[in-house]
C-alpha cells in the first residue's frame, strides 16, 4: 500500500531548458523522455520484452520486434511506433496515453530522420543506458565554487549571497527591498534560530545599542553569534532535521502504535550535535554507520560509543509493524526497509530512489538495479531472514562495572529475601500452633500433617479438616488478619531488600541499528517490487549516475577491517566526498529554505528532472562550496545567511517587483511566514511566563482528554475511563520537541496547526488556514489557561493597566502599541469589564469572593485576542 | 497506514472583510454581489492580487445538480458479489481462468474462477439487478444509476484512489470536493463549504489528501468532522465568553488584524485568517445545529439504521451529510474505514459485514433527500477505487478466499443531480474483469459530473506558475450522454 508523502508540491517543470538548442529534434533530447515514461517498462526494461520490441536505443527501433521496424524515418505515418500511439492503441493503459504535445514531438521527431545525437551504444547492460543527456543534469554535476559576480552598488553586498541574489534582481531591473525595523529583524531572528520570542528587555537593549553602534553590522553579527550559542538554538533546528528524518515516539505502522521508550536519546542526538555544531558529514556518518565506527566492546560501551549507536536511530525511524501481530511479516519487514530508504533518499540524497522500488525510475537514470544495490548497503543490518524485532534490537547501556555492581547488590537483597522467607515460615508456623492449642488435642496430629502438606497434595481426611477448622488455614496471604503486627514485621523486610534493589545502577538502553558479526545476508532484485518474487542476486552500490560522473569510493561487499560489512560506512564516505555532488548541495538548500521560506530549489527532496530547477544555480553551489570548505559547519551558514542584506529585508509591497516576480523567487523581499505548530506552542508558553526550559530526557506523555482529544498527560485508566488526572509537575509546559510524538496520538494543538503525520517522514510542511485553528484558539481549555497566566503574568509585574498593555505587546508582538492602539486596547478592556461584571461568577461577594474579577479576566480575553491576532501567528 | 492531520478549510469573503460586522447574508444577496462567473483567469500575473473566497458563484452551464456527498468505499468493493452479475460464470467455477490477469498480491494469485456465491435478482421497475448483500439498495434501483464499466487502469489503491478523487495519478492534487468549491463557493456562510465525515477507524488510504486542496487556495480545503462527539472540537465558548463578551472579543481581535492587515494589504493568508474567524464564529451555533442529531425524529433515525448497532454509526454519518447539504455546504464526503473493502481474503465474512455497515444507510440517503426535494438537485455517489479479480486468492479454504484488485473493469453508482435514475451503464466481459462497452474512466466520470454542475471540465481552470490547470488535466475526458437524464 503506498503511503502518502507529507503534502508536496511538485511543480512540474518541462524540461525545455535541458533540450538543445538547435530546432532539429535528436532521440536522447526530445524523446526519449516521453518513451522512457510510457513504453520502456514492457518494451526494454522487464526481462520479457513484449512483442520482442525494444524502444531503448533507435538502432533497436530500426531492429523491430514481431511486427517488423518500428521506424521509418521521414515517414511517420509508415512507423508503427507513431501509428500505434497516435492511434491511441498503446500504451494499452489508457491512463498513461501520452499527450498530444509529445505525439507531436514524436511525429517530428521521425520527419526529421529519427536521428541521435551520437552514435548508440552496441548493447545495454544490466544498468541500461544512461545518456550524456541525463549526464548532464545540473544536480549530478561536480560542486564548483563559482566566481561572485558583480553588483552595481556594491554597499547593498554584505557578502557573497547578497552579490548573486542582486545580480539576478539587477537584471530584471529591481533590487533588495529596504531592512526591516530592528524590532522586526530581532524577533525574526529569535524565532528563526530559537523558535522563542525575545524578552522585552532583549529587544530594548538591541535597540538601543543598535542606534549608538558606530557599525550596526557589529552589533547585529554579535547577536546572531550570541543566538547560535544559546542552547535552545538546537532544539528549534532539531524539529527541522527531525521531520526529515521522521522522527517519532511510536512504531506506527497499525494502529497499535506501540510507544517507543527509547527513541528520545536519538532527539537529543541530534539537539546536541546541532547545538555543538558538529561537522555535518561527521554527523551523516554517525547516523548512517555510528555502530560501525564502535571501539569499544559491545558489553562494556564508552559514552562516546554510546552515543555512535544511538546516532543510528536514524535508520530506526520508519514506521515498523514487526514487533507486533500484522497479516504478512514479511511484507511488514520490507515495509520497514523500504521506508528506510525513502527516508535516507529523501533527507541525504536528493532523488526519488523510491520510485525504482518495482521499475525503473520513470524520470531519472535510476534503475530497478540500482535500487537493490542501494538496498544491499542495508541489507545487513535489516536482514529479513535473520530480522531483529524492535525488543530485540535495544542494546544496553550497562557496563561491566555496572553490571558487577548490580550483581553485588541482588546478591545483598537475595540474603534479605532468605532472611524474610524464614521469618514468615517462623511466623506461620507459631501463629499456627497458636490456632491450634484453642482445639482439642485429638486432631493435632493430623492437622500439623495437613499443614506440612501443600494444599495441593491433602489428602481428602485433611482438607475435611480444615474445611471444619477454616482457622488453621494460616498462610502467608492470611497471617496478617491473625497478626497484623508480624505481616507489618514482614512487609517491612520486603520493603528493605525492594530498596536495596533499587540502588542498582538503572539499566537505559539504545534504540540502534546493529549488523550481526560474520553475517552477510545476500540482496535480491525484487520483480515488480514483490518480496515473493526474488531474481538475480546483487552487490551493494551507489547510484550508478553518479558514479559515471564523479569519481567517487565504491561501496564494496565487505571489508575485512570491520566486525560489520563496512557497507553503510562506505557509503556515509562516499556521500561526504567532496565530489558528491548531491549531498552539500540538498543541505545547504534545505537550511536556506528555513531561513527564507523558500528555497532555492522548491523540490527539497527532489534535485532530479522532475524537481524543480534551482532559481540561483550558482548561488547554491557557492553555497555548498563553501560548507564542505568550512568543514561542514552548518553554522557557518547560518551566520553567511543571517548576515547577509537580503535575509534582513522587510516585506515589499512594490507592484513592480509583484509584477516581475510574482512568487518572489529572486528574494527581493522578506516573506510572510506563519510560526510552525511548535512554535505557536513553544511561544505562548514563553509569552505566558510558563516555559519550563528543561532539556533533554524521555519524552513528556500524551493521552486523550475526556472528549478523545490528545493533549499532554500520563493516562490514568481506570476500568476503561480515565481517572483522576495526574500531577505533570511542570512537565506540561516543556518545549513541543519534547512532547512524545506518537503518531496515533499528535498533540491538538500541534496538529491543528500542521505537525505533519510522520509517515514515514516529512520534507516540506505545509501552513493552513483553517477555521478549526480559530476554533482552538477561541474557546480551548488550552488558549484559555495561558491566557489567563498570561494576565497573571502582567499584573504581577505592574498594577497599572496602562503598562499591563505595553507589556503584552512588548511580550507578543516586541514592540509598543501605538497610542490609539493603546486607546483601543482600553476600551475594550473597559467594555470587556462591565459585560462580565453582569455575569453572576465574577458579582463581588464577600462570603464567596470570585477566582477572577471581572478586570482581571477582561486582561486574560484581552491576553487571548493577541494570542490569536495574525501579527503573533506570524513573523515578518 | 494513514494517521495524518487534520486539514480544514475556512472561507474568505470579500464582503466578509469589509465589514467586521458578523451577518447572516442572505443567499440571495450574495448571488446577487457575486455575478462573476467561473471563467480562466488572466494569464499575466495579476496586479490586482486576486481575493480567493467561497462566494456562491453562478457556472456558466445550466447546473441540475448544486451539490454533492460522495460516499466513499475504501478500498474496492466486490462488483462481482454486489452490482455486476455473470451467470455464464457458474459452470467454470473453480476452473482455470482463460485469459491474463494483473495481480497485485503475486504470492497469494490463483488463476481459479470465483463466482460469486451470492445471489442477484432484478429489482425495482427497471429490474436493474442486485445482489442479496444490498437489499437495501436494491430498493432505491430505480433512483440509481448503475455504471458497471468505470476504468482507472492502475493497479493499486493509492494511485486509483487519486485518479478518482483528484483526476490524476500523481500526488499533490486538489481533490474533487476543492474544485468544486473553487468553482462553485458556498451556499453556507456559516459552515465549510467541503466537509469530509471520517471514519472511527483509521483514516482511509491517502489520509487528509483524499479532502486535500492540493496547490488550490487553502480555503478548499475539506473541513475534517470527528467521527464521534465532539464532532468539531472547541465548539462551544467557555461559559463567561458565550454571546456579547466573545462578540466583543472577536470584534476587537478583527481590529487588531485589520490594523496588521493594512500593513500588508496583499497577503491572501492574512485575508484567509480574518475570515476563518469570521467562519468559526458563525460555525459555533451553525454546525453545533446542523451536528445536532436529537432534532431528527425517531422514525428519520431508524430510517438511516441508527436504532442498530451495525448500521448506527455509519447512519449516523449519512444522516449529517444530508443535514449539511440542506444547509447549504457543497460538497460531503463520508467515509469507511481504511481498507474496509479491500477483500484479499476471508470475502465470505468480511464483504457481508461491510455492506451491512453501508447498505441501509446509503439508501435511505438517497431515500430522505427524494422525500425532501433535494435529491434532483444533489448528487449521491457510491463507489471506491476499484473492484475485484474473477478469480480466487488466498486459496486456503472457504473461510480464507478473496479476491484481487481489479481496476479495468469495476462498479459504481449514481444518484440525482442529473444522472438518469434507474439506469444500467455500460458491461465487463464475461468475465467481469475488463470493462468493454461504454466505458467510463475516472476522467469521463470528472467531465460528465463538472458538467452537471454547469460547468466544463477544460473550462474550469486555475492558473498556477502561468499555467492553467484543471482537474481532468488533458485527459480525454468527455460528457457522457448515456448517464444523464
Amino acid at each position: 500500500m503506498p503511503r502518502p508523502a507529507c503534502f508536496l508540491i511538485v511543480a512540474v517543470i518541462l524540461s525545455a531548458s535541458l533540450r538543445a538548442e538547435s530546432p532539429k529534434l535528436r532521440f536522447e533530447t526530445d524523446v526519449r523522455g516521453i518513451l522512457r515514461a510510457h513504453c520502456f517498462q514492457c518494451h526494454g526494461e522487464e526481462s520479457e520484452v513484449r512483442a520482442n520490441l525494444d524502444l531503448r536505443l533507435v538502432r533497436f527501433m530500426h531492429k523491430g520486434g514481431d511486427s517488423g521496424a518500428a521506424i521509418v524515418p521521414g515517414k511517420p505515418d509508415d512507423s508503427l511506433l507513431y501509428q500505434r500511439l497516435r492511434d491511441g492503441e498503446m500504451p494499452p493503459d489508457e491512463s498513461k496515453r501520452i499527450s498530444d504535445e509529445e505525439l507531436n514531438t514524436i511525429r517530428d521527431w521521425i520527419v526529421s530522420g529519427a536521428e541521435t545525437v551520437r552514435d548508440e551504444p552496441d548493447r545495454l547492460g544490466a544498468d541500461g543506458y544512461i545518456t550524456e543527456e541525463e549526464k548532464s543534469h545540473w544536480s549530478l554535476q561536480a560542486i564548483r565554487r563559482p566566481a561572485v559576480p558583480e553588483v552595481d552598488d556594491p554597499t547593498q553586498v554584505a557578502n557573497p549571497i547578497d552579490a548573486f541574489l542582486l545580480r539576478r534582481l539587477q537584471d530584471q531591473g529591481l533590487g533588495f527591498s529596504p531592512p526591516a525595523s530592528p524590532r522586526k529583524l530581532l524577533r525574526r531572528l529569535s524565532l528563526d534560530l530559537l523558535g522563542l520570542p525575545p524578552t522585552p528587555e532583549s529587544v530594548e537593549r538591541f535597540v538601543t545599542d543598535l542606534a549608538v553602534a558606530e557599525r550596526p553590522e557589529s552589533i547585529w553579527s554579535a547577536t546572531v553569534d550570541n543566538l547560535l550559542q544559546s542552547p535552545h538554538h538546537g532544539e528549534r533546528w532539531a524539529r527541522h532535521w527531525l521531520d526529515v528524518a521522521g522522527y517519532a515516539d511510536s512504531e506506527g505502522y497499525n494502529d497499535v502504535d506501540t510507544e517507543r521508550r527509547d527513541a528520545w536519546r536519538y532527539r537529543d542526538y541530534v539537539i546536541h550535535s546541532l547545538n555543538t555544531d558538529m561537522a555535518f558529514d561527521q554527523f551523516i556518518t554517525e547516523q548512517l554507520a555510528g555502530d560501525e565506527l564502535v571501539q569499544s566492546p559491545r558489553d562494556n560501551l564508552s559514552d562516546e560509543d554510546a552515543q555512535l549507536l544511538v546516532a543510528t536511530g536514524f535508520l530506526r525511524m520508519a514506521p515498523d509493524g514487526t514487533g507486533g501481530a500484522v497479516a504478512d511479516k514479511l511484507q511488514a519487514r520490507n515495509d520497514t526497509i523500504a521506508d528506510t530508504i525513502r527516508i535516507v533518499s529523501s533527507s541525504l540524497l536528493g532523488l526519488t530512489v523510491g520510485c525504482a522500488q518495482c521499475h525503473d525510475h520513470r524520470y531519472d537514470p535510476i534503475t530497478q538495479t540500482d535500487y537493490y544495490r542501494f538496498r544491499a548497503i542495508f541489507q545487513p543490518a535489516f536482514d529479513p531472514e535473520n530480522w531483529k524485532a524492535p525488543a530485540t534490537r535495544r542494546v544496553s547501556l550497562h557496563t561491566q562495572a555496572d553490571r558487577a555492581l548490580a550483581e553485588k547488590i541482588e546478591g545483598e537483597a537475595k540474603k534479605l529475601d532468605a532472611e524474610r522467607d524464614l521469618k514468615q515460615s517462623e511466623l506461620i508456623n507459631s501463629t499456627f500452633e497458636k490456632q491450634l492449642q484453642k482445639l482439642p488435642e485429638a486432631i493435632h496430629e493430623l492437622a500439623h500433617a495437613a499443614h506440612a502438606t501443600t494444599a495441593g497434595k491433602r489428602t481428602p481426611e485433611q482438607k475435611e479438616l480444615l474445611r471444619k477448622h477454616p482457622n488453621l488455614n494460616v498462610t502467608s496471604k492470611s497471617l496478617y488478619l491473625y497478626d497484623r503486627k508480624a505481616a507489618d514485621q514482614l512487609k517491612a523486610m520486603a520493603a528493605k531488600a525492594a530498596q536495596m534493589r533499587a540502588t542498582k545502577p538503572k539499566q537505559e538502553f539504545v534504540r540502534a541499528l546493529t549488523e550481526t558479526p560474520g553475517r552477510i545476508p545476500a540482496t535480491h532484485l525484487f520483480f515488480r517490487g514483490n518480496p515473493d518474487q526474488p531474481r538475480q542476486e546483487l552487490q551493494p552500490g551507489g547510484l550508478s549516475v553518479v558514479s559515471f560522473i564523479s569519481d567517487l569510493p565504491a561501496i564494496p561487499g565487505e571489508v575485512t577491517d570491520l566486525s560489520t560489512s563496512g557497507r553503510r560506512l562506505a557509503l556515509a564516505k562516499r556521500l561526504t566526498h567532496p565530489n558528491y555532488p548531491l549531498t552539500a548541495r540538498v543541505i545547504v538548500n534545505r537550511v536556506w529554505r528555513h531561513h527564507f521560506g523558500r528555497g532555492l530549489v522548491e523540490t527539497p527532496s527532489d534535485f532530479g528532472v522532475q524537481g524543480q530547477l534551482p532559481s540561483h544555480p550558482e548561488l547554491l553551489d557557492w553555497l555548498a562550496a563553501e560548507f564542505m570548505d568550512r568543514e561542514w559547519s552548518l553554522k557557518h551558514v547560518h551566520r553567511l545567511i543571517l548576515n547577509s542584506r537580503a535575509w534582513q529585508q522587510s516585506i515589499a509591497d512594490n507592484q513592480r517587483s509583484r509584477q516581475l516576480d510574482p512568487d518572489n523567487a529572486l528574494f527581493g523581499s522578506a516573506r510572510l511566514q506563519r510560526l510552525d505548530a511548535e512554535i505557536v506552542r513553544d511561544c505562548i508558553l514563553a509569552i505566558s511566563g510558563r516555559l519550563n526550559t528543561k532539556a533533554f530526557g524521555p519524552a513528556v506523555p500524551v493521552m486523550a482528554d475526556r472528549v478523545g482529544r490528545f493533549v499532554i498527560g500520563k493516562e490514568n485508566m481506570d476500568a476503561g475511563r480515565p481517572g483522576s488526572v495526574i500531577d505533570m509537575k511542570g512537565e506540561q509546559y516543556r518545549r513541543s520537541i519534547y512532547i512524545q510524538m506518537r503518531r496515533s496520538r499528535p498533540l491538538a494543538v500541534l496538529e491543528a496547526f500542521d505537525q505533519p503525520p510522520m509517515t514515514p517522514n516529512c520534507d516540506k510542511r505545509n501552513a493552513s488556514t483553517a477555521s478549526t485553528q480559530s476554533l482552538l484558539m477561541m474557546n480551548s481549555e488550552l488558549l484559555l489557561t495561558f491566557s489567563r497566566h498570561f494576565a497573571d503574568r502582567l499584573t504581577q509585574i505592574t498594577p497599572d493597566e496602562s503598562e499591563q498593555i505595553d507589556t503584552a505587546w512588548q511580550l507578543v508582538y516586541c514592540r509598543n502599541p501605538k497610542p490609539l492602539e493603546r486607546e483601543a486596547a482600553v476600551r475594550f478592556l473597559e467594555d470587556q469589564r462591565s459585560i462580565l461584571e453582569g455575569q453572576v461568577a465574577y458579582r463581588p461577594d464577600p462570603k464567596k469572593p470570585p477566582v477572577r474579577t471581572a478586570k482581571h479576566e477582561a486582561l486574560a480575553v484581552m491576553c487571548q485576542m493577541l494570542l490569536g491576532s495574525n501579527e503573533f501567528l506570524y513573523v515578518d | 497506514m494513514n494517521m495524518q492531520t487534520t486539514r480544514c478549510t475556512a472561507g474568505s469573503r470579500r464582503h466578509f472583510l469589509a465589514s467586521g460586522a458578523i451577518n447572516m447574508g442572505s443567499l440571495a444577496l450574495a448571488w446577487l454581489m457575486n455575478q462573476d462567473r467561473v471563467t480562466a483567469e488572466v494569464k499575466k500575473p495579476d496586479l490586482q492580487q486576486r481575493v480567493y473566497d467561497t462566494t456562491p458563484k453562478i457556472p456558466p452551464g445550466e447546473p441540475k445538480a448544486r451539490a454533492m456527498i460522495s460516499l466513499w468505499m475504501q478500498g474496492g468493493p466486490s462488483h462481482h458479489d454486489m452490482f455486476d452479475p455473470k451467470p455464464e460464470m457458474a459452470k467454470y467455477d473453480g476452473k482455470e481462468f482463460p485469459g491474463e490477469l494483473k495481480y497485485d498480491n503475486a504470492a497469494q494469485a490463483s488463476s481459479k474462477v470465483f463466482h460469486s456465491p451470492w445471489k442477484f435478482q432484478p429489482r425495482g421497475q427497471s429490474g436493474m439487478e442486485l445482489s442479496e448483500l444490498i437489499p437495501h439498495t436494491g430498493s432505491i434501483a430505480d433512483d440509481i444509476c448503475l455504471i458497471r464499466s468505470m476504468q482507472t487502469n492502475v493497479n493499486n489503491h493509492g494511485q486509483s484512489i487519486r485518479a478518482l478523487q483528484s483526476g490524476r495519478t500523481v500526488e499533490g492534487r486538489p481533490s474533487l470536493g476543492s474544485w468544486l468549491t473553487y468553482g462553485l463557493g458556498s451556499e453556507s456562510d456559516s459552515l465549510p463549504a467541503f466537509m469530509s465525515l471520517i471514519d472511527p477507524g483509521q483514516l482511509p488510504v491517502l489520509g487528509v489528501d483524499n479532502w486535500s486542496n492540493g496547490w488550490l487556495p487553502s480555503i478548499y480545503q475539506g473541513t475534517v468532522v470527528r467521527p464521534k462527539e465532539p464532532r468539531i472540537l472547541d465548539l462551544t465558548p467557555p461559559t463567561h465568553l458565550k454571546g456579547k463578551a466573545q462578540r466583543r472579543a472577536l470584534e476587537y481581535l478583527e481590529q487588531l488584524n485589520a490594523n496588521h492587515l493594512a500593513e500588508y494589504p496583499g497577503s491572501t493568508d492574512l485575508q484567509a485568517r480574518i475570515a476563518s474567524y469570521q467562519l468559526a464564529a458563525r460555525m459555533q451555533t451553525a454546525a453545533t445545529e446542523a451536528l445536532d442529531l436529537s432534532q431528527e425524529s425517531r422514525k428519520t433515525q431508524e430510517m438511516y439504521g441508527m436504532h442498530e448497532k451495525a448500521t448506527a454509526e455509519y447512519g449516523s454519518r449519512c444522516l449529517i451529510a444530508r443535514r449539511l447539504i440542506e444547509r447549504g455546504v457543497r460538497f460531503v464526503q463520508v467515509y469507511t474505514a481504511n481498507q474496509l473493502w479491500d477483500s484479499h481474503g476471508s470475502i465470505m465474512s468480511r464483504l457481508p459485514a461491510a455492506c451491512k455497515k453501508v447498505d441501509r444507510p446509503s439508501a435511505a440517503l438517497v431515500q430522505d433527500l427524494k422525500q425532501r426535494g433535494l435529491l434532483d438537485t444533489t448528487v449521491v455517489h457510491w463507489g471506491g477505487e476499484m473492484g475485484r479479480l474473477p478469480v480466487v486468492q488466498n486459496d486456503a479454504g472457504r473461510s480464507k478466499i478473496g479476491r484481487d484488485h481489479n481496476t479495468y473493469g469495476f462498479s459504481m453508482w449514481l444518484a440525482g443531480g442529473g444522472f438518469k435514475a434507474g439506469h444500467v451503464h455500460g458491461q465487463t466481459d464475461e468475465w467481469g474483469h475488463k470493462a468493454v462497452d461504454d466505458v467510463v474512466n475516472h476522467y469521463d466520470y470528472h467531465a460528465t459530473l463538472l458538467h452537471l454542475f454547469g460547468l466544463e471540465h477544460d473550462q474550469l481552470v486555475f492558473n498556477r506558475s502561468n499555467r492553467d490547470q484543471t482537474l481532468t488535466d488533458g485527459q480525454p475526458g468527455k460528457v457522457i450522454d448515456g448517464l444523464l437524464a
